[in-house]
This record gives structure tokens, sequence and C-alpha cells, in this order.
């Protein structure tokens, strides 16, 4: 009775209300019939204003005293209009499901939603959800396996390292080779600069972004969706949208939700190193050498023969090594030199974001701090601190602003890796089986006594009486220092005005900053030229200032046709600084500091380098569609830059079909449409390469001596690359068929697409003949095709009630080919190294791997020496493809009372690899495959032979029986047994041979990429706690990986976001992730 | 109608910045200047770089590789143990070749040009020198290179010159430098030593006479070439990583126990008691042995990277006072006037006693034969002059009368594999051939 009082006196009140202004507030609830809708968006038909509602699915609006009509949408739902009379205070909206969920918006090239229904291209989606939920700390590499034809290769497993991202295979040589990030309509850099065949892993500038701010990721692949973007949209597009704030229901309009979680990371694949034979050569133990082809260890003695009045090295913990005059002792050390290097990574994840909103403004504020321990045991980690804040007001009915704004720091130090004597992997895995590295640092002593404080024992310096050959992977680890230090900004203020009906123009500005600081700091006895000590210190300025203007109009011609235009200008200036200085011999030997102080004047060299980019590009969009089943969309796009001479016009058309609008429409095809499109895009040459260069004079040959005129009075002189006035941009022009289409009642949903492009006129500093007074030209010189098939394919296998279960999946698959290169160029180093190098060589894929190979007669047959032995070709030729045949995702979620399941299996067939880490383990005897052993008659002891023509009874004493056993493998390259030793791998059949052959591999993979369970914690139990809404939630990340590859996880890449595929050669290891994570909502 | 005026204002309002944007400043402005780099540079400072070039082309990888297959040097790690063994291909080529091209032949001849521009003959000269002294080592290693169509901008795919043709080429450059160069020693920052480029230029000739086998001609070259204590050397003074001895910047800084002399014949024949040892009465290597090379350092036998002949501040001879000797000698000998070729490898000994002691002056009497005089000079040009490219060449040119025996099989590596990456560019480039063929002037 109390209660209808109140009831009544309310609505008493609220008719007053009402009357008072000729409008009455009338609230409702929108439900799928089961549970509560949220943010499904309330219009009255013919009107501003809207709600949106709650998390309890709860809205309110104010209606006119008479009543109206109330539109409501939600994605995936049938619009629902539902008349209001004017008696009507509450409404009960149920929405339908829509069988063709064909109300799914997509996020165009400018920033604009477009229904899926309209696109006439090939485009995926991911929910910010599944990006977040995968546990990586870039935005990027959690989409792996996610879409088709959208290929990420993590550089390595080092935290925050950069990926190489590639849609629809490689069409660039040398240009931007990553797609263009636009984040909430401005384009942001993605830049990982610095990548190598040595040194340290980069980030790349998109890991800035926190992946817990976006919504959703908008892949779109061809030319014809993103020819706006000209020149930068070569390689795709990739729009990201952030997250914006929503009404709550709650009485302070507030939703808070905190998330936690904990990842644990691992290596995911190792090399096994024998443990049978011990340092030394030809048998025998001996220090300090880099191969392990010693004597065996289970034959030795017991203990070591030391020379206690000898040279000594006394660790930090005081374990004392005294010099070796006999080796004795059978300790085999590979786990604890294994334990040395690898540890558990910790990851730290945590996130406050607060959403709020009304019919007015909407506000979604995000503090997050992503805090990385990396599996490499020592100063190796990440830590990413951001904060957003994105803002949006409707001034009144026609103007609306909003500012989206973030700030990242990020910090890391990583673990030097690759072609380089103070690399991790390289000392690591190449240290003998019978050597301890566990005391890497202390105070060498000679036989007199003289001390030398923090030297530096390793395999190759047993006694730390200098700097070893290799360092030792403790010293890696925890003596050097390579620190990056991050300050990121990004806003992008915009204003949206209505000025006239159905006519909005669009100001968006966008400003990306951010200012990197790496050190790079080797102490004095690091390994190699750092034997005196080496340090860089080194800022990097990005900035990118966008504008952008656009207006949309739309009208209806007639009731078939309807037109919507934009005609816009964009405008952007990219800046790029470095300053930093280099110094070496150090003079004060036993104190790190980061400073110049420590060098004499020859032994410093500044260097500064500028870039300053400018496009501008104005483009027109018309959109036109009949009768709502024929979509055509045409733009074209000018665009005017600093770095070629004259404007260049992109076109583009695209055209969809919804055929069963007229025809086909049954039972089993329920909703079909058929796309074509067509486009132009380009590249954007470098800059600064119209005239040839005068840069200081360095002759330098790949071993690593170099001579500076800089140090001998100065001397400039004209550059070895040949600059060109003409260069125009590239331009790659790509058409596409495709089709969408929805089967049984939308049970099925699948979508296929065939596309062909051909990049014509790739800048690049093409090689030429050295004999011309140049090593490189700048030129328009190649031309690149890509042909594939990429189909997505979406199956309710369950749907009801209790249970949801999809089943997803996902291929991609394309050919590229390298179809000329100019003049007579057989082919173009990318990345690698003088033996083995990525290239691109005409009519090959690029990225073609290339090397030293085995002599063939004209039948193919290897020519063999006297001894048996293949020999090196003269020439060096093509080894392998490393692109993939295709590559394919598949997976399942699962849903059923508050639990989901999502699972995500990815392949990728048929690239190959060029293993130069295992063809070196070879050389230096630490591959298992090194440590056989074979037993000959004595007959055969006497005609098998080594590499050095020696028979096995000459270099091994016979066994009881009359047998020889020896360590090494029998083979028969076509002249009967020969024994495979030292001399073979130490010479041709080692990774420092003449031949890489036979490194090349099959570097296929399959992976379980994802697997997550969440669990949201039913109301019943959270009431008790007085917790609203709480969830917990676990993710493995590569957790199983079958790969016939020896090692290392093919994913990855040496040379990193570089043009140069398929290189592997002491990079540092992949990972495979354990998270869990906790989410509570307020 | 209301429509078309909505698109005119639309139009209108974007006009402006369209304008706005046109009427900048030219956009391409920016792109013009290099901010980073200069357009042009003056010929003096340009020369160095030509002369760092030289430097690396006669100390560096060209050198090393070719005093591995001389004898001198062993392969001992890595990749070494492949090219030990003659096991290469064309790619391990490519690095001298392109620092020879590009760093130096290109810019000589450009210097050249603004040297005859400016009509400044010195170093017009000195240009000549360089190139000449570049040409010459590359032609002797590689045979038949491009010259005559190289370095022109307007040529992209030059053709190959025959070795003969080469060697012309530069004794002809090298005659009009002689005269161009005066008695000046200028423009010489990448060297060191109290030469002049008369001289110099002299002895170039000489050994590109030598290798022609036109004694009478090296001998008259030779005869005005350099002189005792007026060495042309490459200057490594400076204590610096870009500054060093090339040998000691291989040998200890960058890879370290890849080479060795363990087991070359040079030590052989330093050695005492060994097959090879060229000591006799009035031979003591001991001192000179001890400068040469370094026990149990790296390898068994390093090169003497600390205080000796590839100390990190040694300087490298590139046209010595002892190969001018060697040369007026041995082509005395062949000429039959074994008196005078006496007299001149009497002159190396001089200078070695000076050096290291240890070498008495031989007498007529000590040589019975005139081709034992001749080996003589041989074995002591091929001990003398440690690291040089020279080596090889006085090896093939005489058919290995010195009897260097090969690593791997009985025949010494013939030449140079002409360079994948001038191949891969280059459809000029000789068919390629194998390691052993032998070089036109070097039958």
């Amino acid at each position: 009775m109390k209660q209808k009082l109140v009831l009544f006196t309310l609505a008493w009140m609220l008719s007053v209300l009402t009357a008072w202004s000729q409008t009455r507030i009338i609230s409702g609830v929108v439900t799928d019939g089961k549970d509560p809708l949220i943010g499904a968006t309330i219009v009255i038909k013919g009107s501003a204003g809207g709600a949106s509602s709650d998390a309890e699915g709860k809205f309110s609006i104010s209606i006119p005293e008479a009543g109206g009509t109330l539109v409501v949408r939600y994605l995936g739902m049938l619009v629902k209009e539902i008349n209001v009379d004017a008696t009507s205070s509450n409404i009960s909206v149920v929405m339908e499901k829509d069988p063709l969920m064909l109300d799914e918006v997509r996020v165009t090239a400018i920033g604009e939603k477009r229904s899926m229904r309209k696109i006439g291209y090939s485009t995926s989606q991911i929910q910010g959800k599944a990006v977040a939920s995968s546990g990586e700390s870039g935005a990027i590499q959690g989409m792996s396996g996610k879409v088709s034809n959208l290929a990420i290769t993590k550089n390595t497993g080092d935290p925050g390292a950069g990926a190489f991202i590639q849609i629809r295979g490689q069409s660039t040589i040398t240009g931007n080779l990553q797609p263009l990030i636009v984040v909430d309509g401005v384009p942001v850099s993605n830049s990982t600069l610095g990548e190598t065949t040595d040194g340290v892993v980069q980030q790349s500038r998109l890991n800035d972004l926190n992946p817990e701010d976006i919504a959703s990721v908008e892949v779109l692949k061809g030319a014809a969706a993103s020819a706006v973007w000209g020149t930068r949209a070569s390689n795709g597009v990739i729009i990201v949208t952030t997250k914006k704030g929503k009404r709550s229901n709650k009485s302070n309009n507030m939703n808070v939700e905190i998330s936690s979680s904990l990842g644990l990371d691992y290596v995911n694949r190792e090399y096994t190193k024998q443990s049978t034979y011990g340092q030394g050569s030809a048998g025998k133990w001996a220090a300090n050498v880099g191969g392990s082809w010693g004597d065996k260890i289970a034959n030795r003695s017991g203990a070591d023969t030391l020379n206690l009045a000898g040279a000594k090295f006394v660790a930090e913990d005081g374990s004392v090594y005294n010099t070796i005059t006999k080796k004795g002792s059978k300790s085999v050390y590979n786990d604890a030199n294994r334990d040395q290097v690898f540890r558990t990574g910790v990851t730290m994840n945590n996130n406050i974001s607060i959403s709020s909103g009304n019919e007015k403004s909407s506000i979604y504020f995000n503090v997050a701090d992503w805090n990385q321990q990396g599996v490499l045991n020592g100063t190796s980690d990440y830590r990413r601190t951001s904060g957003r804040l994105n803002y949006s007001h409707n001034l009144n009915d026609k103007v609306k602003v909003s500012l989206n704004s973030v700030l990242s720091k990020v910090f890391s130090n990583r673990i030097q890796q690759g072609s380089n004597l103070d690399g991790l992997y390289l000392g690591y895995l190449r240290t003998s089986p019978d050597f301890d590295n566990t005391d890497y640092l202390g105070t060498y002593y000679t036989a007199g006594g003289v001390p030398t404080f923090n030297s530096h024992r390793g395999y190759r310096r047993y006694l730390g009486n200098a700097a070893p050959s290799y360092n030792n992977p403790g010293w890696t680890l925890n003596k050097q220092t390579n620190t990056s230090d991050v300050t990121r900004i990004i806003l992008t203020p915009e204003v949206a005005w209505e000025w006239a009906d159905k006519s909005i123009l669009t100001v968006r500005t966008g400003y990306d900053i951010s200012n990197d600081r790496r050190i790079t700091y080797f102490p004095v006895l690091s390994a190699g030229s750092y034997a005196n000590g080496g340090f860089t210190d080194d800022m990097i300025k990005q900035s990118e200032l966008s504008f952008h203007a656009y207006n949309k109009n739309s009208f209806d011609v007639n009731s078939d046709i309807s037109l919507n235009t934009t005609v816009g200008f964009l405008y952007t200036d990219r800046n790029f600084y470095n300053i930093g200085a280099s110094a070496s011999q150090f003079i004060l030997r036993n104190q790190d500091r980061f400073a110049f102080i420590n060098s004499t004047a020859e032994n410093k060299a500044p260097f500064n380098s500028i870039e300053n980019l400018e496009n501008n590009r104005v483009y027109a969009i018309v959109d036109l569609d009949y009768q709502d089943k024929v979509f055509l969309q045409l733009t074209a796009a000018s665009e005017a830059a600093s770095t070629f001479k004259s404007r260049f016009t992109y076109p583009s058309a695209t055209l969809a079909y919804e055929f069963t609008k007229d025809i086909l429409k049954s039972d089993i095809l329920s909703y079909g449409k058929l796309r074509a499109s067509y486009g132009v895009v380009g590249v954007e040459p470098p800059a600064y390469i119209w005239s040839t260069n005068y840069v200081n004079s360095v002759a330098a040959s790949g071993w690593g001596e170099t001579l500076e005129g800089a140090q001998f009075g100065g001397s400039i002189y004209r550059s070895s690359t040949r600059g060109n006035p003409d260069i125009k941009p590239e331009q790659k022009t790509e058409y596409e068929i495709g089709t969408d289409l929805k089967l049984l009642n939308n049970k099925i949903g699948l979508s296929a697409t065939y596309y062909s492009n051909k990049t014509t006129g790739a800048v690049l500093a093409v090689d030429v003949p050295a004999s011309t007074g140049y090593t490189s030209k700048w030129d328009n010189a190649a031309t690149i095709t890509n042909t594939g098939f990429e189909a997505e394919l979406n199956l309710k296998v369950i749907d009801n009630s209790k249970l949801i279960v999809n089943i997803f999946g996902n291929i991609g698959i394309n050919r590229n080919m390298v179809d000329e290169l100019t003049g007579d160029v057989k082919s173009i180093f990318l990345a690698g190294f003088t033996g083995t190098s990525s290239r691109a060589v005409k009519g090959y894929a690029m990225g073609t791997l290339w090397g030293g190979k085995w002599d063939r007669d004209a039948a193919g047959n290897m020519k063999l020496d006297a001894n048996g032995f293949p020999m090196a070709a003269a020439e060096e030729g093509v080894l392998g493809d490393p692109n993939a045949k295709y590559r394919a995702g598949l997976g399942a979620n699962a849903s059923w009372n508050g639990l989901d399941v999502n699972i995500l299996f990815e392949t990728s067939q048929g690239g190959k690899m060029w293993g130069g880490t295992s063809g070196v383990l070879n050389y230096f005897g630490i591959s298992p495959e090194t440590a056989n052993e074979v037993t000959l008659t004595a007959a055969q002891a006497a005609t098998v032979k080594d590499y050095n023509g020696q028979t096995v009874d000459q270099i091994a004493t016979a066994n009881a029986d009359g047998s020889y056993t020896v360590r090494g493998n029998l083979k028969n390259f076509g002249a009967g047994d020969v024994l495979l030793n030292q001399t073979w791998y130490q010479g041709l059949g080692g990774g420092f041979g003449a031949v890489a052959e036979d490194f090349v591999k099959d570097a296929s993979w399959f992976r379980l990429r994802e697997l997550s369970v969440n669990y949201k914690i039913p109301a019943s139990i959270l009431q008790k706690l007085k917790i609203p809404g709480a969830s917990i939630g676990f993710t493995g990340r590569n957790l199983a990986l079958w790969t016939d590859f020896v090692g290392v996880d093919p994913e990855l890449n040496l040379t990193g976001t570089s043009n140069g595929r398929g290189l592997d050669y002491f990079t540092n290891p992949g990972t495979k992730s354990y998270i869990f994570s906790l989410k509570l909502n307020f | 109608m209301k429509k078309i005026i909505k698109y005119i204002i639309a139009g209108l309002l974007i006009a402006p910045v369209i304008t706005i944007s046109s009427c900048k400043k030219d956009i391409n402005e920016q792109n013009k200047i290099n901010p980073n780099a200069f357009s042009d540079s003056e010929p003096a400072l340009m020369i160095t770089g030509a002369q760092l070039a030289n430097v690396m082309a006669n100390e560096g990888e060209a050198a090393r590789l070719a005093c591995i297959f001389a004898g001198h040097l062993t392969g001992y790690d890595r990749q070494f143990i492949s090219y030990g063994l003659y096991s290469m291909n064309a790619g391990d080529f490519d690095g001298p070749w392109g620092t020879i091209y590009a760093d130096g032949i290109a810019q000589c001849r450009l210097v050249k040009a603004k040297a005859i521009a400016a009509n400044n003959k010195v170093l017009e000269g000195v240009a000549q020198i360089t190139e000449a002294n570049l040409l010459l080592t590359t032609s002797s290693l590689w045979g038949d290179i491009p010259n005559s169509e190289a370095c022109n901008d307007n040529i992209l795919t030059p053709k190959f010159d025959k070795m003969s043709d080469v060697y012309n080429y530069c004794i002809s450059i090298l005659e009009a430098a002689a005269a161009n160069v005066g008695s000046s020693s200028a423009y010489s920052a990448a060297y060191s030593g109290s030469f002049t480029w008369k001289e110099v230029a002299n002895t170039l000739i000489a050994r590109a006479k030598l290798h022609k086998k036109d004694y009478a001609g090296a001998i008259a070259a030779a005869s005005a070439g350099v002189s005792d204590g007026n060495d042309f050397n490459a200057n490594h003074a400076t204590a610096s990583p870009g500054a060093w001895n090339l040998y000691y910047d291989f040998l200890d800084w960058n890879r370290a126990g890849y080479i060795s002399c363990d087991g070359s014949y040079i030590v052989n024949m330093l050695d005492s008691g060994t097959s090879a040892s060229k000591r006799d009465a009035k031979t003591d290597e001991t001192a000179r042995f001890d400068y040469y090379f370094l026990k149990d350092n790296y390898t068994p036998i390093d090169p003497n990277m600390y205080g000796g002949v590839f100390d990190a501040q040694a300087d490298f001879p590139l046209c010595s006072y002892v190969e001018n000797e060697l040369i007026l000698a041995e082509c005395y000998a062949r000429t039959s006037n074994d008196t005078s070729a006496l007299q001149h490898l009497n002159n190396v000994r001089a200078s070695h006693e000076a050096n290291f002691g240890g070498y008495q002056a031989y007498d007529a009497s000590d040589f019975a034969t005139n081709s034992a005089l001749i080996l003589n000079i041989l074995k002591e040009k091929y001990v003398s002059l440690f690291g040089q490219v020279e080596v090889y060449n006085d090896v093939r040119r005489t058919g290995n009368v010195i009897g260097v025996p090969a690593n791997v099989g009985t025949v010494l590596p013939g030449r140079f594999l002409h360079p994948q990456s001038e191949r891969n560019t280059n459809p000029n480039t000789p068919a390629a051939g194998t390691l052993f063929d032998k070089l036109e002037l070097f039958q």
C-alpha cells in the first residue's frame, strides 16, 4: 500500500513536470527476451537527442507529451520501432536477433561507420575484447590468427618486442613495409627503428597502445578500401577505435572496472646441446677454444689437474678457478648453464577504467600498468604505464566536440642478441658442455698475484685474464645495459558540426609525439670490439601532426537512389629527429657511468639526423545506394608530398550487390552479396634521395675493420648510393572480387575474396655494379605482384538459451612474385649476412633466401671431390622461399551460464627458414648430431675417409675386436660412405662453410595460439560479497607448437620488421604464456 | 536546388583549406636539400677517402685473402677454415670490390676532374697515383676488370678490360702523374713516411712492368723509385678504431683467432731448423721472426699484433724501399746483371740489418747460379713484404718457384673470383671459371 502511494505520488509529480515542459520522461528496459542489453541506442523518430541502455538494460528518455516513435538499435539485432502513446510511461523493449547480422557496423578508412551490407571490399573486424584477452602486450600481436591474410611475425619473445605485420603479402621492397595504423581517425606511428642482425630487439611504437583501451580493430586489406590514404596505404590500413564512455544506471552514473592479471612466460623452444664431448679440437681437450670437439667426457680420469701456483680467477662468491694443466672432470653443465639464462617471466597487468555518460556527454578514463619481467634471466623487462581520457560532448543538437588523449610511459631493458659476440644466445649456445658459466664476474690474479678486478670469465677465457671471445651469458644478462625510455602522447581533438540538414562537417586534428632515449652500454672487458668499453646515448624524437577536415552529405535522389558524398582534405607533417653520441675506449675501467667523460676526444663520436615529411591530400567519396541492394562507392584522392614532385591521383571503385534481394534466396541461402572492387594506392619514396649525397668517408669490410676519414683530418666524399631526381611514388593497383554469404538462417556465415595486386615502380636503392662507382642507386626499380585468396567462416553449432557454440576459421593464401627488377639486376640484398641473405630475386618471391649452394652437374647431381664429398658452387643462388604457402586459423568459442571458453589454433605452412644457429652449432660440435659415434669394421675403417681425406683407421685407434669407433656420422653423397666429423663440420658442412643450402629448412608450424576461459561469477555469490560484477579468467598463449624446425620458434625473425624474412641466427627465443586474470565491476 | 546550394557551400568550406595548402611554400622545397649530408665536396677532402679505400684494398680483406692463398696466413676459425681450403664462392669476394670502385676509383676520377678544372697539377697527379695503385692491385687479383667504362655516370654496365690493357693504362697515368706531382708529398692525410709522390709513382710503374715481365722498363722506373728511408706507408698513428692497423683491427679487435700463421709457409721459412728455412750462415732471422710472430696467443702462432709487425699503431707499407730494391735486384738478375742484382739484394739486407740485426752482405760466391740468386731474391721478397698483396702476385708471376705448398691439392689459387655482387648486376662480368684459373699476365 505504501509502495503504491509512493508510485502514485511520483507519477503525479511526473505528470506535473511534463505538463510544464510539454515533454515527459519515460523509462524502459531493453532485453533480448532473457538478458538485459547494455548500450542499446534509443532515439525518438524525427528528433535529435537520444539515450542508451545501462548495465541492466534500463534507459530513460524525454518524449513529447503526445508520444512518438522510439527507434531502438542494438548491434546484431533487428531495429525495433515502438509507438509510445500519450499514456505509456514504462516501456519494455524486447529485441529480436537479426538473423542475418546485417546491421554489423564497420569502420571505414576515414573513421566513419558504415553498415557491413553496403561494403564492397574485404574487411575484417576484431573486437577489442579479443585483442585484450590475448594477453599480448602489443595490440597487434593479439590479432594473430584471427584474420585471414594478416600475418604477424613477432621479432622475438623479448618483452615489448615489435612485430612484423603483413597484409596480403609484401608489396613493397624498401618503403614503409608496415600497414598504416589509424587510431580514432588519425595516423599514428608504428615505427620500429634500428632492427639489424645484431643489437637488441626494438619495440614497435604500436605497442605503446594499451590493448584494454581498444573497442575494435578493423583491418582494411585492399587498395580500394584505403585509397583515401594514398601513399601511406599500400600495405593496408588498420583502423583502431578506442573505447567511449557509456551511461551508467547507477546513482553516481559511473561504471568502474578494475582488472588485474598475472602472466607467466616460459621459453617455448630451445636448442638441445650434446653432453658427450668436451671443449677442444681433434679429440683433445683444449681450454679457451671455441669448439666442443675435444675428448669424450666419460673417458676422463675424474678430476682436473690444477696448477695452484699459477694464474687464477676468484669469483664474487669466493669460488676459485685455478689454471688447469690436465682436464679430468667428468662434470657436464648444460643444465646449470641453461638455468643461468632462463627464468619464468612474470607479467603484472593492472587496469582501472571509469566510464560514464549521459545524453550530452560521454567519458572514458583508463589508467594501466603493464609490468613484465622477461624469460631471459637478467635485465630483460618492459613496463608500460598509460593513461587515457576519451571525452565527447554535444554542445547542442548540431555540434559535438570530442577529445581523445593518451599518455604512455614505456621503460624497458633489453638483451643483446643475434650475430653479436656480446649477444646472449651466441655465448650461451656455443658454450662447451663441460664448462660451467655460473661465475662470470670476479678477479683475475696472475701467477705473481697481480689482480684485475671486474674480470670477465667465459668459456673462451676460463681464467678471465682478458675479455673472452664471446660473452659469458651471465655478463650479457647482467652487466650490459640496453634501456629504452619512451614517453608518448597522442591527442585527437575533433569537432563535428551538422551545419545543414544531413550535412556534417568534421574537423579532426591529431598530434602524436614520442621521445625514446636509448642507452647501449658495454662495460670494459665485454667481448669483441668492446674490450675497452663502449657506450651510446641516443635520443629519438618522432612526431606527426595531422589535420583532417571532411564534409559528409546525404540525400535521397528519389525513392530508389540515395546518395552520400564526402569531400575531405588531409594534411600530415611528420618529423623525425635523432641525436646522440658514441664513446669507446674507457679511461676509468672499473666504474660504470653513462657519461661521455670516460673517453678521450678521438674516441667520441656524436651523430644527429633529421627527417621531415609533408603530405597533403584532397579526396572525394561518392556512395550510391540503389534500392537498398546495390551499393556503389567511388573515391578519388589527389596527393602532393614533399618526397615526390608531381601530384598523384588514386582512384578506387567498389560495388556490392545483395543478390538475394532479387534471386536465389531460400531456406538454405538467407543472404548473399557479391562484391568487386578496384583501387590504386601508393608508397611515398624516402626523403632526401633526389641527389647524390656527400658524406663522411668510411672504408670498411664486412669483417669489421674500418678506416674513417674523420680520423684522418676529416674527409667528405661522394656517397656510394646514387640519387635520383625523377623518383615517383610506388603505385599498387589492386582488384578483388568476393562474396559474403549467410546460410541456414544465419547458422553459417562465409566470406571469401580473391584478389590480385601489382606494385609498379617499387622504390629502392637498387644494387648497381660497383664498377659504375656506386654500389646502389635509388630507383623505381621493381614490379611485385601478389595474388591470393582469403576466406573467413563462422559456424553457429549450437545456439539456444543455455549454450552457444561457435566455430570460426580463416585461411589466407598468397603468392608473391618479384616480376621485374630494373636493368640487369638479378637480386637485391634485403637483410642478413654476406653468406646467407634474404633478397628480392627476379622471378622469385620477395625475401627469397639466397646463399651458397652445392656444385651440381647439368643433371642436378652433386659434383664430388676425390674423397667423395660435395663441393661449393662458384656462384650463389636461391635457397628457398620464406613466405608461407598458406596461413590459417581455426577456433571455437562456447558460452554457457557465464562461462566463456575460447580456443584458437593457427598454422603457417610451406615457408622456409635459414637455420643459421643450427648450422653454426654443427660447426662448434654442439648439435647432438655432431656427437654421434659410429663403429666400423677394420675393412671399412681402411677405406672410409673424412673431409681431409684421412681414413678412419688413420684418425682413430682400434677397439679390442679390431673395429673402430669414431665420433661422426656416415653419409653417402654418391661415391660411397664418407665420415662427417670435425673436418667436415668445420669446413664445408658447417654453418661457416660456403654452402648454406642444407641449413634452409621447412619452417611450417601449427600451434595452439590461444586458449582462454572466462567465468562470470554469478550474482548470487557476488551479492554476498557486495560486488556488483566480477569475472575470473585464464588465457594460455602459444601453449603448444608443432614444427619440424629445430631449436627456435620459426615464427620469429632475426631482422624483425625489416624487409628480410626467414632468418634465424642466435635470435632470442620465443615464449609461451599462462595468464590469470580477475575483473571487478563497481 | 536547395541541395545544389548545399554542395556549393560545402565546396566553399573545403576550398580555403586546399587553397591554404597549395599557396603554402613549395611542398617539395624541404626535400631538395638533405639536411644530413652535403651536395658536393672539396677535392682535397675527397682524396683522403679514396686513399683510405686504397689502404683498405692493399691492407684489408683483399690482402688477407691473397696472403692466405700465398701461404703467409692460415685460416684458423670459422669461414676462414673454408677459405684456407680454397673452398670459396664468388660472394666471398664481394667486400673489397665495392670499396675499391665506389670508395676508391670513382672518387679519384672525381678529384681528377676537379683538380684539372682548378689547374691543380699536384692534386691531379695524386689522384692518378691513387687510382693506379687501386687498379693495379685489383687487376693483379681479378685479372680482367672494368676500367675504360668504369665510374662513368652514363654507363650502367661497364665492360671488362683485359688485364694487360688495365696495366698499360695504369702505367700511362703513373707516368703522367710523375710529371704532375713535381717533388710534392702533399695530400697525404691517409699516409705516413717521408715519401715523395714522384718516387711512389715510379715504384708503382716498376711493379706493373715487373708483372708484365718488362724487366728493362722496371729497372728504369725503379731507379727513380722509393729511396731509402722514404717508404710510402698507410698511416695508423692514432690509437682508435677507425684509424689503426687493419690487420690488428681484424686479428685482435674484430675477429680474434680467425686467422693464424700456424702452419704457414712464411713461418716455415723464417724459423730455424724447418724444412723451408731460409736461414743460412749469413742470415739470422731470429729478430725478424719475433717481430713478425707471436706464439700461443689466440692460436699457436699469430701474426705479432702487440708491438710487432701488425701492432695497432704500426704503419703498413704500400710501396717500400725494400720492395723497390728487390724489384731492381730481380730485374737485374733476370737480365743477367748479377752484380747489380746482388748489390740491390744487399741493400735490402743492409736495411734489415739496421732494423733487426742478423744479416751480413752476400758475396757473388754465395750463389752458384743465376737462378739461385733469383730464388734468394724472391724468397727475400716473400718474407720482406709480410701481409702484402704483392707476395701473392710474385708467387703466381714466377710459377711459384719458391715452392709455397698448397693447403689442399697441389695448385695454389690463381686468382680472385669476380664478385657475385658484380655478376648479379653487370652482364659483362666474364664467365665464372674457377679459383685456379691463371690470369693473363701470370700464365
